[in-house]
């Protein structure tokens, strides 16, 4: 019994690829669940308009806040590491269309 | 009297600090030094913005990426790049840029770890480095200091990559570009014509703001060349990785107010 234990072993370290350990190897897709591929579609079509920012009306800004607001929570969603990194990335993109929002407020002044 | 010599004093040393800061060697300017985690096996990570920055905007690695604009500040980890996030969202083995495969940072399988796969980042008496900066920057323009970026991009001579597939999101440059006509704090001084055009050329509008450059009025009235020296606002950039703020003329293109065109150096 010990010694077929040790040959199933010594066997699984010559299968060619050793596949559990590649797996531990390959990156994690950017998005693995449905809530997650939600999450990147509104990230990516909200936070694409930040180049145009200032070409959009208050009203625009102002919802296009809202729309990042709304996403904060939805990070809890996120795996770590993934939620690390699009923390930082809406808060860009949140404080960039609060930005250009304020600063058309002050020149209506 | 005496207040006087100490107020004298204190603003020669400012001023030191200000216009005689130290420049670190060419090939060693914008090198950040990530010491988190260094074990006997793995040493500090020295990432060289020269050699990335040819090859990329800065927009898709302090944008797309997610790194941070302070060594240190990010949280890169071994586990974060087995993951595809941050080093690894390029260097994962497979990804290509022109006909380059990107070595695979921090990888268990096994098949890439290796001491010369990991001593390429964490140096050890095992680096070399595969690209040297005398070499790699030889045929590349020359501004006062080190490369000029801007003329090897004009001139076709690199090609830094704005878009990441899996990682940005396809957006047009920025077509609202206004120029600003920056006034000088003192009446000695000319003041700055600052470009949002070539700014925005390797940038994106949220690099800037509003982390580095708030609101009108969540900043102060004026920006002194003090608070460059010390990393804030053009500092954030041009104290470490841009051209560094030691010549005045490179902003303030018709110096001081004596000395009349744009002819003037410092």
């Amino acid at each position: 019994m010990r010694k077929l234990a040790i040959f199933v072993s010594v066997l699984a370290f010559l299968v060619p690829g050793r596949p559990w350990v590649a797996a531990q190897s390959q990156p994690q897709a950017p998005a693995n669940s449905a809530e997650q591929q939600a999450f990147l579609r509104e990230f990516n079509d909200a936070c694409s308009q930040t180049q145009d920012a200032m070409l959009l009306t208050k009203d625009e800004l102002k919802d296009l806040v809202r729309r990042c607001d709304a996403l904060v929570p939805r990070l809890t969603k996120l795996d770590d590491t993934q939620r690390k990194v699009y923390k930082r990335r809406l808060e860009q993109c949140r404080g960039l269309f609060a930005y250009v929002l304020d600063t058309k407020k002050d020149s209506d002044k | 009297m005496l207040l006087c010599g100490i107020f004298l004093a204190v603003t020669m040393i400012q001023g030191q600090q200000v216009f005689l800061q130290a420049v670190p060697p060419e090939d060693q300017f914008g090198d950040v030094t990530l010491n988190q985690r260094v074990t006997p096996d793995n040493g500090p990570v020295v990432f060289n913005h020269w050699l990335h920055r040819s090859k990329f905007t800065c927009r898709v690695c302090h944008v797309d990426v997610g790194f941070a604009m302070m060594a240190n500040g990010t949280g890169i980890s071994a586990k974060t790049n087995q993951e595809g996030f941050y080093c690894g969202a390029c260097h994962d083995g497979k990804r290509q840029f022109g006909n380059v495969t990107m070595f695979g940072s921090c990888r268990l399988d096994g098949v890439a770890k290796t001491d010369s796969t990991c001593s390429r980042c964490h140096l050890s008496s095992k680096t070399t480095r595969k690209y040297s900066y005398k070499e790699f920057t030889a045929k590349l323009p020359k501004a006062r200091y080190g490369v000029d970026w801007m003329a090897a991009e004009n001139t076709g001579m690199v090609k830094p990559i704005d878009i990441v597939e899996g990682i940005s999101i396809p957006k047009e440059r920025i077509r609202n570009r206004t120029e600003l006509a920056i006034r000088p704090q003192v009446e000695w001084f000319t003041g700055i014509h600052f470009s949002h055009e070539l700014h925005s050329k390797w940038n994106s509008c949220e690099l800037c703001h509003p982390d580095i450059f708030p609101t009108q009025k969540d900043r102060p009235a004026s920006i002194t060349m003090y608070q460059i020296a010390n990393g804030r606002f053009c500092g954030a950039c041009h104290v470490k990785v841009a051209f560094p703020v030691n010549g005045c003329n490179q902003c303030h293109a018709n110096g001081p107010r004596w000395v009349s065109g744009p002819g003037w150096v410092m």
